[in-house]
């Protein structure tokens, strides 16, 4: 009824579009190296991803479907269509996106699943509370949509938004049992079960905002939910030798803000977060990231530092690729070469020199509707550390994509 | 200093002064004339390497005021891996723009350093310098005179940027036609060297504007060129501010 009565025009003398759009995409990894639990040195990945739009004056309705497999177990072969990305492997079929929006002049609402990204730093975004990834593979890493209801109000210079979800939908973590979850030796006669998942049904509730001035851009944000990457709690099965894994979200309280000023040489970036949590044996801590980027002709650069303070460890295991990008100094160097080559080069080098991670890619567009990746990925570094477990898992990998 | 030698220096000087500025009086009626509350059109940019090769890029272009202090949305609608990547640029006429790119892919807005506005627009030939709205008291001009460009009568004017304005050209000369104060080119210099020509082509008169519907620049630092054929161009549409905000950047 809002909707009918509010807007400027009736919807139904307004015209009508729809767009679709999407692509293909075959990815093939090569691994030099055998992982310890993990002998697969070749995967093949197969994504099919349909976007579409609706759009009737003031009203707009996306959605985006995906179809994946792959030879490596990472998803389901389960044929339903899944909506709530709680599934510990990728889903066949997803609704990747499903959302209904609708402005009037100043004020937007959303609502649906949807894409609600917080932050303006690259290298880690610690405000970022509404976005799961899907993490399968550590490095190349998928934003996951989560269902909930936005509501925007923003002038040229000020913007607030609330957001509401009814239920958190988790990141994705990589499988026990290949090689990006790097699990210590075990003494004989040990073996570990992967348990699933344990997910809390409460709602979510974040604020964020946004200021834009002449000399700084900023913004605060508040957060009370769950954490989306999971704790990872080990119990033993007695007489059975089992350890049992399962993933759990801690409640998970957070504040910060992040702001980018434009200075003659560079555009400064910083953004900070308190994250706490009234779970017993939840971490509490300071993630933050401060970083300079500097366009010179057809190269980006980016240069900055990430960091952590942590006022109290986690009393359990913990998927953390958040901290593990902390205390590292990380770079990326873009060029667009033409209109249809491009390169970049990005690294990872933890403080202590205990964890380095290099990429480098190169991606060509062939005509209209087709293009090349190649990337190459080196981990070096001791097994303790984040970034070093996974020395193991350089690699190279070739994309091809059909966009249509 | 005797008197004979100050009167031609006086004459002179007063001469200068005059032919100064009648080169901004041109150049400000050209402003006038193409100065509008709004624009929107649909873009199609080939770009050309210097082996031959094109490549094809699509946009709709829309722009609330006029030089200087403007806003204008960017929206790739082709080919289908850019469709939906989006940018807003806010000019202002005394500094450098601010600009904000939507990611589709990603869902994500982006603030864009603009430290260097020599880096061209996503590979085209257009540097962000290029595409941003210049205002006349942005620049210094002296006629050079007169010329025929293409069979059209056009006053030939140097130009160059103010104290204390940063450019990638030292200087520019410009091409404005005779019969509609148009712009016919723009040579843009880095010293001597020439680095861009912008030639304005397919003149018409768009709601009593005359406007160019198909812009070619050269860089004839890589030999390359792009062509932006301007279809669907209107005027003065019907737009309101917070169209160009980053929340409207996103649901564009």
């Amino acid at each position: 009824m809002l909707l009918a009565c509010a807007g400027p025009t009736p919807a139904a003398a307004q015209p009508q579009t729809f767009e679709q759009r999407g692509y293909l995409d075959l990815t093939l990894t090569g691994y030099p190296q055998e992982a310890l639990n993990d002998p697969t040195q070749a995967v093949g990945d197969l994504l099919f991803r349909h976007e579409v739009t609706w759009r009737k004056g003031s009203l707009k309705i996306d959605g985006a479907f995906d179809t994946r497999v792959d030879t490596n177990d990472m998803t389901e072969r389960r044929m339903a269509l899944t909506y709530w990305d709680r599934t510990i492997q990728r889903p066949l079929f997803a609704a990747r996106r499903l959302s209904a929006s609708w402005a009037y002049k100043r004020l937007t609402m959303d609502v649906g699943k949807q894409f609600v990204r917080w932050g303006k730093t690259d290298i880690l975004t610690p405000t970022d509370r509404f976005t799961p990834r899907d993490y399968l593979t550590v490095v190349n890493t998928d934003p996951l949509a989560v269902t909930a209801a936005r509501v925007a109000v923003a002038s040229s210079t000020d913007s607030l938004e609330v957001v509401l979800t009814p239920r958190m939908t988790p990141s994705r973590m990589p499988l026990l049992d290949q090689r990006w979850v790097v699990l210590p030796p075990l003494p004989p006669g040990l073996s570990i079960a992967d348990r699933g998942a344990t997910y809390p049904e409460g709602p979510q509730v974040g604020a964020r905002w946004n200021h834009i001035g002449r000399w700084l851009e900023h913004s605060v944000s508040v957060f009370r939910g769950y954490d989306h990457l999971p704790a990872l709690p080990v119990s033993l099965v007695p007489g059975t030798g089992v350890l049992e894994v399962r993933r759990e979200h801690p409640r998970l309280t957070s504040v910060g803000g992040d702001m980018a000023a434009p200075l003659p040489w560079v555009t400064l970036k910083a953004e900070a977060a308190w994250l706490g949590s009234d779970t017993p044996g939840a971490q509490e801590l300071v993630l933050y990231v401060v970083q300079a980027e500097r366009q010179v002709g057809e190269w980006l650069f980016i240069v900055g530092y990430a960091g952590e303070h942590v006022q109290r460890e986690p009393s359990t295991f913990r998927f953390s690729p958040d901290r593990g990008l902390a205390r590292a100094v990380v770079g990326r160097a873009a060029l667009t070469i033409d209109s249809t080559r491009s390169l970049v080069f990005e690294s990872v080098v933890r403080q202590d020199g205990d964890g380095t991670y290099a990429r480098a890619e190169y991606s060509h567009a062939l005509g209209a509707h087709w293009r090349l990746t190649g990337q190459a990925a080196l981990f070096r570094g001791e097994d303790g550390d984040y970034l070093g477990q996974y020395r193991r898992n350089s690699f190279g990998a070739v994309t091809l994509r059909f966009s249509y | 200093m005797s008197k004979w030698m100050l009167i031609p220096c006086a004459v002179l000087a007063a001469a200068t002064t005059v032919t100064a500025q009648d080169a901004r009086q041109v150049v400000a009626e050209a402003q006038a004339r193409s100065t509008t509350k709004s624009q929107r059109y649909e873009g199609r940019l080939q770009v050309v390497d210097a082996g031959g090769k094109t490549s094809e890029k699509r946009w709709t272009y829309t722009r609330l005021g006029s030089h200087g202090a403007s806003k204008t949305i960017i929206r790739f609608t082709g080919p289908a891996e850019v469709k939906g990547v989006a940018l807003l640029i806010v000019n202002f006429p005394d500094r450098a723009s601010d600009q904000w790119m939507w990611t589709p892919a990603i869902n994500r807005e982006r603030r864009i350093a603009t430290q260097d506005r020599r880096t061209r627009f996503f590979g085209t030939d257009f540097s962000f310098e290029d595409l941003e709205e210049r205002d006349v008291d942005h620049h210094t001009y002296v006629m050079e005179g007169e010329e025929t460009l293409e069979g059209e009568r056009c006053w030939r004017i140097a130009s160059t940027p103010r104290p204390g304005r940063r450019s990638q050209y030292t200087r520019s000369t410009l091409w404005i036609r005779q019969s509609t104060y148009s712009f016919a080119q723009v040579e843009n210099f880095n010293g001597s060297t020439l680095v861009r020509r912008l030639r304005y082509r397919d003149m018409a008169s768009v709601q009593g504007i005359w406007s160019a519907r198909t812009l070619e620049m050269h860089d004839f630092t890589r030999n390359s060129r792009t062509i932006l054929t301007l279809e669907s161009l209107t005027y003065d549409v019907p737009l309101r501010d917070d169209q160009f905000t980053v929340q409207a950047l996103q649901r564009s």
